[in-house]
C-alpha cells in the first residue's frame, strides 16, 4: 500500500473511530437555557434496574434511578392492619355499634400483633382458625400468580408471600408499564366472553354447560405485533369457533359487542362489525407488546381458573432502588477504564506503535458491542452482560497478541514485514477460527435455551465472540496495513526484531 | 510425582467435592441468602403530608433503634420506600410516586423471634405515642411480618440444559476438527469444572444470587473449552511434525501439555486479574460478590487443565490410538515419516 493511499485512510478509519467514540459516549445540553439534549448510545442503552441508572431510550438523568415497584395483593377476606384500624376509626366517629359490629367482623391474624385481619367467615372462623378451603384457594391463586410472573421472564421479578395469606409482589423498573402488569395479574376467576346490548345485559357467549370449562371452547390466548400493531389473539376450538359464528351472525347488520372478562371484572371489550368464521380472533387496540403480552398471559392462565377462585386487591405499592446501589454502573465504567488502560500499556510497551493496530480494533469492538446493545431489544447492560463482554475482551486481546506474536518469529526470521505479517496470519488462522466458532457457538446455544440474566449474558458473550473474530482475523489485519504503509521503518514500528546470526 | 501418578489423587479430590457438592445441592440448595428466601421485615409507615419533616424522620429512625435495642434484635437491612398511588385503574400505564408516603423498612432474619418484633412494635409506638414532635401518631403505621419467596425455577433448568446442549454441540466440532479422543476429554474438562464451581459454591455455602450458579457454570464450561482448545491445537501441530511420529500417546500429549503450560496459565492469570480489578472497582457495591465469585470459573477449570487434563487425556488418546490401530487393516508408513524418507 503506498504511503499516500494509507495516509488517507488512516484519517478515514481515524474519523470514524471519533465518530464512533462520539455518537457512542458523549452526552451534552444545549439550546436556549441548555433545554435540548444530545444522549449518547451508552446513555441510550438500556440498563438493568439492579444498576441504578436511568433505564430505557427516553431516560434522562433525573429519572427514576433502577430499582424497580412491589405491590401488595390482598385476597377476599384479608386486610391489612392498618386498613382495619383506618376503617374502624372512621367507624367510631359515626357509631361505636357500628365500629363494635366492624371489629366483631376481624380476627387479627398470626396474632395479638399481627399485620393482617381475617376476615370470620370468610377466611376463618371465630376463633381464628383458618379455613382449610381459603387455604386451598389461596393456594391455587399463588401459583397462578407464580405462572402470570415467571412468564413475563423479566429478570428479577419476585413473588413473595408474607404472613401465610397475602401476596408480596415485585418487578423490577425495566418495562414500559410494570403498573399494567401488576394490577391485571392480580384478577382472578374463570375467563369468559359474554355478549349482549350492554354490559350489565351481556350472557356468557359459549353458554358453557356445567360439565364443560371455557377451555372447551377457547384453547388458548397468544398475543404478537405485526406492522407495529400489537394484537391479542384468542384460539378457538371447532365448538368455540362455531360459537363465535353464531354470536356475530347478525353483526354487520348490527354490531356486536364482545365482553371479556376474568371472573367478575371486565378486561376489555370488542366491536365486531361482521360474522367471524375464524378458528382465532385478533383484539388490537392501544397495546403495546407489553401490554398485549400481559393481556394474554391474564387471559391465558384464566383459562384453567375455576368460577369460585379468590378475587384480590391491589394495595401497599412502593418503589425500591436499586438492589446493587445506586453507583454500580459508574463502578462498572471505572473498572471498564483501569482495564483499558492496563491493556494498552501492555501494548504499547511490548509493540511500540503497532499498539495503535490493537487500539483501533479494540474501540470498533467495544463501539460494536455498545451499539448492538442499544439496537437489541432484549440486550441490556448488566453486571453479567458486562462480565461476557470483558471475557470477549480478554479473547480479542489474546488473537491478537497470537497474530503479533506469530508475525514477530516469522520477521526475525528475516522475511519482509508483508510476508511476515501474511504467514502469521496463515499460521494462526485456523486456531483462532477454532476457538472463536466454539466459543460463539456455546454462547448462543445456550442463549438460545436460556432465559432471563443467562440468556442476555450468553448473547452477549456470542455476539462479542464474533466480533472479537471479525476484529482479530479481518479489522486488525486491516489496520495494520494501512497504518505501516505510513512509516518506512515497519521493524521499529512493530518493535519486531531480525534474528541475529553469528558469521561464520 | 508425575502427573500421571497422580491422576487417581485428583480424580478422586474431584469425584469427592462434586458428589458431596450434588448431595448438598439436592439437600440444602445453595445458599441464596443474597436473594432472601425467607426473612421478617418490619414495616414504619409514614405520612409526610401531617407533619414528619427530616428532623421527625431521624427522631422516627432513632425510636426504631431503641426499639430494637430494647427488644434485643438487630437488623440486616434497612431502606426507605417511597409510595405509589394506589394502582387501581386499569388505564394507567405507569406507577407515579405521591411524594407523601414513605415506609422505613427494616428486614430481619427469618429466625428473628415474633414475640422480641412484637416488643419492639410496642416500644416503638409507645415511643410514637410520646414524642411531642409527632403531632398525628396515627400518621405513621408499625407492623412486622413473615415473608418467604416463591422460587420461579424455570430459568434454574433452562440455564442447565442451555449449557448441556451447547457443549455436546461444540464438543461435536472438537471431535470433528481435533478427534474424538480431545471431544471426550473437553467433555469431561467442561462437566468436572461446571459441577466442581457448583459443588464448592453449595460445600462453602457461598452467598449467590439465585441467577448465579447457572452463571457460573456457564463461564466455567466456555473457560474449560477455551483452556481445552489451547491443549488440542498445540496437540494437532505436534501431530504434523515428523520428529514427534515416534511418541507415545502420553508422551505427545505430555509434550503438548508443557509447551501450552504457560500459555494457559497467562490466560488464567489475566482473566483473575480482571476480576480482581473489578470486585475491587465495585467493593462498595452488590455487584462485588458476583465478580469475586466468578474467580472460581478461572481457577476451576485451571486445576483441571494442569492437573487433570494432561494425565486424563494421555490415556483417553493412547486407547483411541489403540483402537484405531486395531481397525486399521494394513499399517503403511504414517504421511510424515513416508514424506521425511522421501526426502
Amino acid at each position: 500500500m503506498g504511503k499516500t493511499k494509507s495516509v488517507i485512510l488512516l484519517i478515514v478509519y481515524t474519523l470514524v473511530i471519533a465518530v464512533l467514540c462520539f455518537i457512542c459516549t458523549v452526552s451534552f445540553s444545549y439550546g436556549p437555557d441548555n433545554m435540548q439534549t444530545f444522549s449518547s448510545v451508552m446513555r441510550m442503552m438500556e440498563k438493568d434496574a439492579d444498576l441504578g441508572l436511568a433505564y430505557g431510550a427516553n431516560a434522562d438523568a433525573g429519572a427514576y434511578i433502577g430499582g424497580g415497584y412491589s405491590a401488595v395483593y390482598y385476597p377476599d377476606g384479608v386486610i391489612s392492619a392498618k386498613e382495619y384500624e383506618d376503617n374502624l376509626a372512621g367507624l367510631r366517629e359515626t357509631s361505636e355499634e357500628d365500629a363494635a359490629e366492624y371489629a366483631a367482623q376481624y380476627v387479627r391474624y398470626p396474632d395479638a400483633s399481627g399485620a393482617i385481619y381475617l376476615e370470620i367467615g370468610k377466611a376463618c372462623d371465630e376463633n381464628g382458625v383458618v379455613d382449610a378451603s381459603f387455604a386451598e384457594d389461596f393456594s391455587e391463586a399463588v401459583d397462578t400468580i407464580m405462572e402470570r410472573y415467571s412468564r413475563l421472564r423479566e429478570d428479577g421479578a419476585r413473588v413473595e408471600i408474607a404472613d401465610n395469606y397475602t401476596v408480596r409482589v415485585f418487578l423490577p423498573a425495566m418495562m414500559d408499564s410494570e403498573y399494567v402488569a401488576i394490577n391485571r395479574f392480580s384478577y382472578m376467576g374463570e375467563m369468559s366472553i359474554r355478549t349482549g346490548a350492554s354490559e350489565e345485559e351481556a350472557t356468557d357467549l359459549f353458554g358453557i354447560r356445567s360439565d364443560e370449562t371455557i377451555a372447551d371452547y377457547v384453547t388458548n390466548v397468544t398475543s404478537g405485533t405485526t406492522a407495529g400493531t400489537s394484537f391479542v389473539e384468542f384460539h378457538f376450538t371447532e365448538a368455540g369457533q362455531a360459537a363465535m359464528n353464531t354470536a356475530t351472525a347478525g353483526a354487520a347488520e348490527t354490531a356486536v359487542t364482545l365482553y371479556f372478562y376474568i371472573g367478575d371484572s371486565l378486561i376489555m371489550n370488542l366491536s365486531v362489525a361482521e360474522q367471524m368464521t375464524e378458528s382465532s380472533i385478533y383484539v388490537t387496540g392501544s397495546y403495546t407488546a407489553e401490554t398485549a403480552a400481559v393481556t394474554a398471559t391474564l387471559f391465558d392462565t384464566a383459562l384453567d381458573a375455576s368460577s369460585d377462585s379468590l378475587s384480590f386487591t391491589v394495595g401497599d405499592a412502593f418503589f425500591h432502588e436499586a438492589l446493587y446501589g445506586g453507583e454500580t454502573v459508574i463502578m462498572l465504567y471505572i473498572a471498564f477504564g483501569v482495564l483499558f488502560v492496563a491493556m494498552m500499556a501492555f501494548f504499547f510497551i511490548r509493540y511500540r506503535r503497532l499498539g495503535f493496530v490493537h487500539l483501533y480494533t479494540f474501540l470498533l469492538f467495544t463501539f460494536a458491542m455498545i451499539l448492538c446493545g442499544w439496537a437489541i431489544d432484549f440486550v441490556y447492560l448488566s453486571v453479567e452482560s458486562f462480565l461476557a463482554f470483558l471475557l470477549a475482551g480478554v479473547l480479542l486481546c489474546a488473537s491478537n497478541i497470537v497474530t503479533f506474536e506469530a508475525a514477530r518469529k516469522e520477521y526475525a526470521l528475516g522475511k519482509t514485514m508483508a510476508s511476515s505479517v501474511k504467514t502469521g496470519y496463515r499460521k494462526c488462522f485456523w486456531k483462532l477460527f477454532d476457538l472463536h466458532i466454539v466459543l460463539a457457538v456455546i454462547a448462543f446455544l445456550v442463549s438460545a435455551i436460556a432465559i432471563e440474566a443467562l440468556q442476555v449474558a450468553a448473547f452477549v458473550l456470542g455476539l462479542a465472540v464474533v466480533f472479537s473474530g471479525i476484529g482479530s482475523l479481518l479489522v486488525n489485519r486491516f489496520g495494520w496495513a494501512v497504518m505501516m504503509g505510513t512509516t518506512k521503518r515497519q521493524g521499529a514500528f512493530c518493535n519486531f526484531k531480525r534474528e541475529e546470526v553469528e558469521d561464520e | 510425582m508425575s502427573k500421571k501418578k497422580l491422576l487417581p489423587i485428583w480424580a478422586a479430590v474431584s469425584a469427592v467435592l462434586i458428589i458431596a457438592g450434588i448431595v448438598l445441592m439436592a439437600v440444602l440448595g445453595f445458599n441464596t441468602s443474597l436473594d432472601r428466601p425467607e426473612y421478617k421485615t418490619f414495616d414504619v409507615y409514614y405520612n409526610v403530608v401531617v407533619d414528619l419533616n427530616e428532623e421527625s424522620k431521624a427522631a422516627l429512625e432513632a425510636h426504631c433503634e431503641e426499639a430494637f435495642a430494647s427488644a434485643q434484635v438487630s437488623y440486616t437491612d434497612k431502606v426507605t420506600l417511597s409510595g405509589q398511588s394506589a394502582p387501581v385503574s386499569l388505564t394507567g400505564t405507569a406507577f407515579s410516586e405521591t411524594g407523601n408516603d414513605f415506609l422505613l423498612r427494616y428486614t430481619f432474619s427469618a429466625e428473628t423471634d415474633d414475640a422480641a418484633l412484637a416488643s419492639a412494635k410496642s416500644a416503638l409506638e409507645s415511643a410514637i405515642d410520646g414524642d411531642e414532635t409527632f403531632a398525628m401518631p396515627a400518621e405513621t403505621y408499625v407492623s412486622y411480618a413473615g415473608v418467604s419467596l416463591q422460587p420461579m425455577n424455570e430459568a434454574i433448568w433452562r440455564g442447565a440444559v442451555g449449557i448441556v446442549v451447547a457443549v455436546i454441540v461444540a464438543l461435536i466440532y472438537v471431535a470433528i476438527r481435533f478427534g474424538v479422543g480431545s471431544a471426550l476429554t473437553g467433555l469431561i474438562a467442561c462437566v468436572n469444572d461446571a459441577f466442581l464451581v457448583l459443588a464448592i459454591l453449595a460445600i462453602a455455602r457461598i452467598p449467590v444470587y439465585a441467577f448465579a450458579p447457572m452463571l457460573y457454570a456457564a463461564i466455567a464450561a466456555v473457560v474449560s473449552v477455551a483452556f481445552w482448545l489451547i491443549r488440542c491445537m498445540k496437540l494437532r501441530d505436534s501431530a504434523k511434525d515428523p520428529a514427534n511420529s515416534a511418541l507415545s500417546a502420553e508422551e505427545a500429549v505430555d509434550r503438548a501439555c508443557r509447551a501450552t503450560d504457560k500459555t494457559v496459565l497467562i490466560a488464567a492469570l489475566v482473566m483473575a486479574v480482571l476480576l480482581i480489578v473489578c470486585t475491587a472497582c465495585t467493593f462498595t457495591t452488590g455487584a462485588m460478590l458476583i465478580f469475586a465469585e466468578a474467580l472460581l470459573c478461572v481457577l476451576v477449570p485451571l486445576y483441571f487443565s494442569m492437573l487433570l487434563a494432561p494425565a486424563l487425556h494421555g490415556k483417553v488418546k493412547g486407547a483411541f490410538d489403540r483402537l484405531k490401530a486395531k481397525r486399521t487393516r494394513y499399517t503403511g508408513k504414517k504421511k510424515s515419516v513416508k514424506a521425511e524418507s522421501d526426502n
